[in-house]
């Protein structure tokens, strides 16, 4: 288990930021079990109201379609009847950015298509997640290239990282399912009224940390000679 | 400047028209792969292409235009000198032949005069060539850079140019770097020539991508519209260029393999035939039966699988919801197969150097087996549910059809080119791999429309089937790999015993294989039309330059000659039939 599991992330907006992402973080402890002490009701009322929204949310992602290169193949593909992402809530695939509360990075970004990239995550309203998919999107991939951002996160702030090349439709519903507890965690502000308009996200532990042991584990690899 | 390589002579007839018509202008240059190929000064060029152009069975079309930087080339004995090569390949499909012609240019003026009036499409090559190269064409009505964006400094394909992204400073993006490039990727209409208004009328310039669903990728073009009417349009690519050109110039002769698979990227190992195949070409390896039946047996299930994604999304772009969701359940039938046979699904580089990266694998006969069985009878259902539906056939039939003329002179081939009534595909017109023992049919239509090049598809997933079918039932017995020096290393159990293994196996692992000196080609029918490889080998672990002509790029370039004219809505449909990926374009 890592040292910052059941920590948070306070992410504020810093429109001033030298570059993209315009954010900043700090690492928090959970907002709302801070204030248990100052006032049980209240909190416990706070609790609720954002269980339920973030129940809401996490339920009914409505992605972006948007796509780069040929994780964008796959990502389809999981939209389509075998895979059928709808049943996880997040079917609802929409071409504007203005209607869309989640943009899937698929695919490799070009250094010619990064501005567009941005101007259309500026596009989508708040709340408004980031799914980046493939070698490419994370960290360049095999495209060590004049032409290519080394990661997409470079400027635009991502919630789940899916690796492969391309990743498998399967990986991609496993990055929705994830992203989906994570919303269920996150403490966003419930109106424009309340004081703290900081977004807390929680620091979910690493798959590669989670599934650690499981895979030393593993001392048998079948033979590719055979179909199973 | 004449040696033993270069001659007057060659011995092929389009040579002795050359040789009566400008004599002692042609150099004929012998290559590997036996390519007819001249050399032409660059005061010559025009006239020579003059010739090429108008003689008796013409070279009607442009296949590809590109150059290579030959300044770093050690290996040239008996080539004319030269800073820059530009060469034009040329294709008559009346003589079946293609020829390469090729003009030497000098450091301090790399420049030659643009051919665009015998061939429309070497428009955009040549921007590609400015834009790579910073080769300049006189009488070119637009040089401007195609791939990178307009405030690019450098031209990529130079070889003093770095490849990598991290030699250069590390990326970062804020608001007023945003606010520049955006500005820079404004469409200013005067810039092409278009007015903003006309005598009664103001134009209406809309963006249509680079993100938009109908435009299949990231790819855009500005349209000029007078109400719902297409006045005039300029196809905006350059926003997918993955510099794989240049990757090959870095990657050994193997390590370059995955990256071919991505070029189109739905054509999965069948992308990796044409570069294999020039490499072993290249190498003078043999290869086994059994591996040519299988790299067939393979191709044809990508060629399936990419036809059903254009299929699926041809139809729901014109509004039919439904055909998808079968086509791509589908896809996965077929993914399950290519899946057991290579290991992954979209880009398994599963085919090598001189073989395959294994064999296939127990039970294999039982997984096609079943696949073919299914899908032979879907397919009429197919025809039933989807394409004998009366909207679509009102959306698209009769929508952006060009004839065969047009389309060898915009330089389409593949499923597009057969629309048009022209039967000519490679796997019958030149057969590789040993597709002439095959029984299958080339399906052509005549209309050349939306509809029909829809409508070709499907009938060419019936021909894979019936390859595939075939490959399943003849598959003969043999090795998987060639025992060739440059293609597998020497056998591992072997490199503790003597020094004479162990040196050559750690070479051949670590460095690669050094290829012979030379040039070659091979040109390929994949899932698009004609995909080609044209390598330069100037005896390295790495290529010197590779040229990849890939089918895609000339369709989106023919957009605006057939669609001017028409409604907005017909462009859809006409995107959704062209069947292009943007690697494809941009590579």
């Amino acid at each position: 288990m890592s040292k910052t599991y059941g920590r948070y992330r306070l992410i504020r907006a810093d429109l001033d930021a030298p570059t993209y992402p315009a954010q900043n973080e700090t690492i928090v402890d959970d907002p709302l079990r801070a204030q248990v002490d100052k006032n049980v009701t209240m909190t416990r009322l706070e609790e609720m109201i954002q269980f339920v929204t973030n129940w809401g949310r996490k339920n009914s992602i409505w992605p972006f379609n948007f796509g780069l290169s040929c994780c964008y193949v796959e990502m389809t593909t999981s939209l389509t009847g075998v895979h059928d992402i709808s049943r996880f809530g997040a079917e609802v695939i929409r071409a504007s950015p203005r209607q869309a509360d989640l943009m899937i990075v698929a695919g490799t970004c070009f250094i010619k298509m990064a501005p567009v990239i941005q101007r259309l995550y500026e596009q989508m309203l708040e709340p408004k997640w980031v799914i980046c998919m493939g070698a490419c999107a994370n960290s360049g991939g095999m495209y060590d290239i004049y032409s290519v951002v080394q990661g997409v996160d470079k400027f635009l702030p991502v919630d789940v990282y899916i690796p492969g090349c391309p990743p498998r439709p399967e990986a991609f519903i496993q990055a929705l399912m994830l992203l989906q507890d994570a919303i269920g965690e996150e403490r966003r502000p419930l109106a424009k009224t309340v004081a703290d308009q900081g977004v807390y996200k929680k620091v979910m532990q690493a798959e590669r940390e989670r599934k650690h042991d499981r895979r030393r584990k593993q001392t048998y690899l079948r033979s590719p000679d055979g179909i199973e | 400047m004449m040696s033993e390589t270069a001659t007057v002579s060659a011995p092929s007839a389009i040579a002795a028209v050359l040789a009566e018509k400008h004599p002692g202008k042609c150099l004929h240059q012998k290559t590997t792969e036996k390519f007819p190929t001249f050399w032409v000064g660059r005061d010559e060029l025009l006239a020579v292409m003059q010739t090429l152009r108008t003689v008796e069975r013409p070279y009607a079309m442009l296949l590809d235009l590109s150059a290579v930087d030959e300044r770093l080339r050690e290996w040239r004995e008996g080539l004319p000198a030269s800073d820059f090569t530009v060469f034009y390949h040329l294709f008559s499909l009346e003589r079946d032949a293609q020829i390469r012609v090729k003009v030497a240019l000098c450091e301090s003026d790399p420049a030659v005069p643009t051919v665009q009036r015998f061939w429309p499409n070497a428009n955009w090559y040549e921007r590609e060539v400015w834009d790579m190269f910073g080769i300049d064409f006189p009488g070119h009505p637009h040089l401007r850079r195609i791939l990178m964006p307009a405030y690019w400094e450098g031209h990529p394909l130079r070889k003093e140019y770095h490849a990598r992204a991290t030699e250069f400073d590390p990326y970062y993006l804020n608001p007023e770097k945003t606010d520049r490039e955006q500005e820079k990727l404004r469409f200013v209409p005067e810039d092409w020539g278009m007015k903003r208004g006309g005598r009664d009328e103001d134009y209406m310039f809309l963006n249509l991508g680079p993100n938009h669903p109908s435009a299949h990728g990231a790819f855009r073009i500005a349209l000029q519209l007078d109400g719902e009417t297409i006045v005039d349009c300029i196809p905006d690519i350059g926003y997918h260029h993955r510099g794989a050109e240049k990757m090959a110039e870095r990657q050994t002769w193997h390590s370059f393999i995955p990256y071919t698979d991505r070029i189109d990227y739905l054509g999965g190992v069948m992308n990796e035939l044409p570069y294999i195949l020039a490499v072993e070409k290249l190498a003078g390896i043999e290869v086994s039966d059994r591996v040519n039946i299988v790299r067939i047996m393979m191709s044809e299930f990508f060629r399936i699988t990419s036809h059903l994604l254009l299929l699926g999304t041809f139809i729901q772009d014109v509004g039919g919801m439904t055909p998808i969701f079968f086509m791509f359940a589908d896809r996965q039938k077929a993914y399950d197969v290519i899946e057991a046979v290579t290991g992954f699904r979209m880009h398994p580089a599963w085919f090598r150097i001189g073989g395959l990266a294994q064999d296939l694998p127990n039970g294999w006969e039982r997984k096609v087996g079943e696949f073919l069985d299914w899908m032979e009878g879907r397919l009429d259902e197919y025809v039933t549910a989807a394409l004998k539906n009366r909207i679509l056939q009102r959306r698209t039939q009769g929508v952006a059809a060009y004839d065969a003329k047009q389309a060898l002179a915009w330089g389409v081939t593949g499923p597009n080119l057969r629309a048009t009534g022209v039967s000519y595909d490679l796997r019958k017109a030149r057969p590789y791999l040993g597709y002439e023992h095959f029984d299958f049919d080339i399906p052509i239509a005549d209309h050349g429309d939306c509809y029909d090049r829809g409508v070709l598809r499907l009938e060419e997933i019936r021909e894979s089937l019936k390859i595939i079918r075939q490959c399943l039932e003849n598959m003969p017995q043999g090795p998987y790999k060639a025992d060739h020096p440059l293609a597998v290393p020497p056998p591992k159990d072997r490199t503790l015993h003597d020094i004479d293994t162990l040196i050559p196996h750690f070479l051949s692992v670590s460095w690669g294989p050094v290829m012979p000196a030379g040039e070659t080609s091979m040109l390929v029918e994949t899932t698009k039309g004609i995909t080609g490889y044209y390598l330069t080998s100037d005896k390295s672990t790495m290529s010197y330059r590779t040229r990849i002509r890939t089918p895609s790029f000339p369709h989106l370039q023919q957009i605006p000659s057939v669609i001017n004219g028409c409604l907005l809505s017909d462009l859809i449909a006409y995107l959704g039939s062209i069947d292009f990926v943007m690697a494809d374009v941009d590579r």
